[in-house]
């Protein structure tokens, strides 16, 4: 039987992946499970396993190439079956419907959708309503001005740098490549691009930063660390911050949201997915712990252990990668003192975490040394007020200090 | 017994068992209630069983003009019994298919007469008698329309009769009388002529296909005069009485009062929106003057949670507008940025010859900024090989972008030929475009690259002007 393989519909906003590197093809036996296609999305480079055992007939994809959720990526067959067949079509059980014979008194163009005059096909037009592109302001790069895809998806990411009319843009010098050096945008950096700015200019960004005396939880881990080496885990801070923020978040609901521009709400979640911003070859990819209130903090450790060994690998899922509800972001050792985090939009809140160091701080009239750190939250002023922001910050602040409340609950 | 679904879609016609389809793949649970029969008027009494029995009539036609080509099949005899059964073995295949899809689909039908008690709530008046309630998250209202019919001719479906009797009648009327000279009335006025009946058409407007270029009018009442065809325009049916076993009806028509005599009156002159016992008020959902719902561009209503689709949202009536209607209703209700967004909406009409239209028409356009092209289907190879060379192809073309903006063709084939034209007017193509592809020869969609070359003064097969 002939089967063709479809890039999978991921939801989350991905709607195309650039097909970077084939592991199979035309005439290669696959195992299922065997990985078929490196694939890389907004998100996150993933291997596309194979879904059954067979023969590989044809790729429909080269590799650099773009694909659309849904478009077929590779025809397989049954274990030794060959020739690829043009495939049948499949006879529907019923006729797509013509005509009604309806007599109209009017004419067929009276209720025809006051379309724009834009020339542009009409897949590029949904897209341009998808991803919130006016068409009008778009210049169309194909014949007679017809607006494409690519067009559409310049506009997305922002307008060209202004070429001033009349003006010719110079030529590149013969040595420019000495000099200088074109480095494409694509792929994941040209996500990256897309969504930082999208971020910047839709969420009113504002950062607030708070000092807090990690004393107590450096104590607890320094504890703790014996039975962890037991245990084979590697026990950072990530899963206390993980932990710390969840408690926080069940206080402050509206911090573990996402803005609904296109129908002005807001999505309160119920469910505690928390991202964690993690460097990779390629750029930043936000991991994801799912249902980070249900796991314990062994589990935690392991999970946020199992995901960064993941994306050094390149081997993360997509579900790895989608579904957070609130974003951490950690430069660890490098963390520096402050920051300005970029919101993971359409989320509506990121917390920075920085370097821990040991610093004088004044404690009952006494100059001590202590374990310090601070925080910076940005938080998108149109969902979260100042007060609410600083409130889940302390709140933050309050359980990293006395690691014990974490364990308390909050009900 | 009270149920909460995610999706109710009123009516299973071909507005609403699209929009049910592609919400249940949006991921929706999704309930259609119908109180008749799914496919609604397309499936059941409209576009299938008239294509079903226009083919037969074309097919009666054929044999005898095909002595001229040398072919005698002797005289012709018309088994309208088993005609109506195969007719109708096609509508249960098809109905049964939109059943099966919509099972295949995981979208359940409940069978009754839904009106709405408040904005999420349905009631469900059910076959038995009992009572359902439904409440939604979402209801796309799909309910159709039905055909109008006049004062003078109330419907009494033995000598008055609809389109949907028109379509089941036991016998070949030896004399039709058709009220409106529209689209069904013609179509179904052209395939009785060519079974055998004797047809009169009138038509109050000052032409057949009130709308149409005039053109292709004239051409088509050409052709219906060559069928046996009386019409008459600017005319009004009056009364009708019973005498002698017929129907006599006074017609006054611009030359002086008319009695004609009929076996069976078809009323083609309109359709209404089936709203009453909807009760969309009670649900917020706005109508306008003429009884349909108001809509966005995204088929919602004035209920936020309620969406419409179809013939009730007004005309033009045409199963396809519903269709893509219903599925940008389901989608929008997912969330998804769909709305209307087509520059161009086809209509083929099914009348002798076939009649097919899309975007902008030559009698509509004015001169300004706009130049036309024609090429007669007589120039055209395979038309003539066919035996049917009348008609021809006109394009509609943006004088300064060569961009096509519409386009009529008239003759054979020219309900399958319209959609190169429509996709060309989505694309932003320019008859440039239409000209530089190759169509296969000898072939009919060759009138249409041939018009595109004489809009840009190079035909071959043609002189151009």
């Amino acid at each position: 039987m002939v089967r063709e393989f479809k890039l999978p519909d991921v939801g989350e906003g991905v709607h195309e992946g650039e097909v970077t590197k084939w592991f199979v093809k035309p005439g290669d036996a696959v195992k299922e499970d065997d990985p078929l296609v490196e694939v890389m999305t907004d998100k996150v480079t993933v291997q596309i396993p194979s879904p059954v055992t067979g023969t590989v007939l044809e790729l429909r994809a080269r590799e650099g190439e773009v694909v659309k959720v849904g478009s077929v990526l590779i025809v397989l067959g049954e274990a030794g079956e060959t020739a690829a067949p043009p495939l049948p079509t499949p006879t529907p059980k019923a006729p797509p419907p013509w005509a009604t014979p309806a007599p109209s008194r009017r004419k067929p163009e009276d209720a025809l959708p006051s379309a724009g005059a834009v020339a542009a096909a009409p897949s590029v037009r949904r897209l341009a309503r998808e991803i919130g592109v006016d068409l009008e302001r778009v210049p169309g790069s194909g014949p007679g001005g017809r607006v494409t895809e690519a067009d559409v998806r310049r506009a997305e990411v922002g307008p060209p740098a202004a070429t001033p009319a009349g003006i010719p843009t110079p030529a590149r010098p013969v040595d420019a490549t000495l000099r200088e050096e074109r480095i494409p945008i694509q792929g994941l950096r040209k996500r990256i691009h897309e969504k930082m700015s999208k971020s910047k200019t839709t969420a009113a960004h504002f950062t607030y930063v708070e000092e807090v005396d990690m004393t107590q939880l450096v104590h607890l881990r320094d504890h703790l660390k014996a039975q962890a080496d037991r245990k084979g885990v590697k026990l950072t801070f990530l899963p206390f911050f993980v932990k710390a923020i969840v408690a926080a978040l069940k206080e402050h609901p509206t911090l573990n949201a996402t803005v609904d521009d296109a129908h002005g709400e807001l999505v309160v979640r119920r469910y505690y997915n928390i991202g964690i911003a993690t460097a990779t070859e390629e750029g930043l990819t936000v991991t994801v712990v799912h249902d980070a209130d249900a796991k314990d903090m062994w589990a935690l450790a392991k999970e946020i252990e199992r995901l960064s060994t993941a994306a050094r690998e390149k081997k993360l899922s997509l579900q790895e990668v989608q579904g957070s509800t609130f974003t951490i972001t950690s430069l660890g050792k490098e963390g520096g003192i402050l920051a300005t985090p970029i919101i993971n939009w359409p989320e509506v809140a990121i917390l920075g975490i920085h370097r821990i160091e040991r610093r004088p701080v004044v404690r009952d009239d006494q100059i001590v040394v202590r374990e310090m750190m601070y925080l910076s939250c940005s938080f998108d002023h149109r969902v979260v007020d100042g007060h609410v922001g600083a409130a889940f910050v302390q709140s933050v602040r309050n359980y990293l200090e006395h690691p014990a409340t974490i364990f308390v609950g909050t009900e | 017994m009270t149920r909460h679904v995610e999706v109710a879609v009123i009516g299973g016609g071909p507005g609403g068992y699209p929009a049910a389809i592609r919400a249940a793949q949006l991921g929706k649970n999704v309930l259609v209630i119908e109180r008749h029969k799914l496919g609604g008027e397309c499936l059941n009494y409209g576009c299938i069983p008239s294509k079903a029995l226009i083919h037969t009539a074309n097919v009666v036609r054929e044999i005898e003009r095909a002595k001229e080509w040398g072919v005698d099949a002797g005289p012709v005899r018309i088994d309208m019994a088993k005609l109506q059964a195969w007719k109708a073995s096609v509508v249960d295949r098809l109905v049964n298919g939109v059943g099966q899809l919509l099972k295949g689909n995981r979208v359940e039908v409940l069978w009754g007469d839904a009106a709405f008690r408040a904005s999420q709530i349905l009631e469900v008046r059910l076959r038995d008698g009992g009572y359902d309630e439904v409440t939604f998250d979402h209801a796309i209202v799909a309910t159709g329309g039905r055909p109008s019919d006049l004062p003078a001719f109330r419907f009494d479906g033995a000598r008055v009769i609809s389109t949907k009797e028109a379509l089941e009648l036991p016998t070949v009327p030896s004399e039709l009388l058709v009220i409106g000279g529209g689209v069904s009335g013609l179509e179904i006025a052209c395939m009785y002529a060519k079974l055998g009946s004797k047809v009169v058409v009138v038509e109050i407007l000052d032409q057949l296909l009130p709308g149409m270029d005039p053109e292709v009018v004239r051409l088509l009442g050409r052709r219906l005069e060559r069928l046996g065809i009386e019409f008459h325009v600017r005319s009004l049916a009056k009364a009708w009485r019973e005498e002698g076993g017929k129907a006599l009806v006074d017609v006054d028509t611009p030359d002086g009062p008319l009695q004609v005599r009929a076996d069976a009156i078809l009323v083609a002159v309109g359709r209404r929106p089936n709203t009453d016992g909807l009760d969309p008020d009670r649900a917020g959902v706005t109508l306008d003057g003429k009884g349909h719902v108001v809509v966005d561009r995204q088929m919602r209503t004035t209920n936020p949670r309620v969406f419409a689709v179809g013939d009730v949202v007004g005309p033009p009536f045409l199963a396809h507008k519903a269709t893509r209607e219903g599925r940008i209703a389901a989608e929008a209700l997912a969330g998804h940025a769909a709305e209307a967004d087509y520059r161009a909406l086809p209509s083929a009409i099914f009348t002798d010859p076939e009649i097919a239209t899309v975007g902008l028409q030559e009698h509509q356009a004015g001169t300004q900024g706009i130049r036309t092209a024609k090429v007669p289907f007589a120039a055209i190879g395979r038309a003539l090989a066919a035996g049917d060379s009348d008609g021809f192809v006109k394009l509609i073309v943006d004088s300064s972008s060569n961009a096509l903006l519409g386009g009529t063709i008239t003759g054979p084939g020219a309900s399958d030929l319209i959609s190169e034209l429509a996709l060309a007017i989505e694309m932003g193509a320019t008859v440039e475009d239409i000209a530089l592809t190759i169509h296969p020869h000898p072939t009919l969609p060759e009138g249409i690259m041939e018009t595109a070359e004489a809009a840009l003064g190079r035909a071959i097969h043609v002189l151009n002007r």
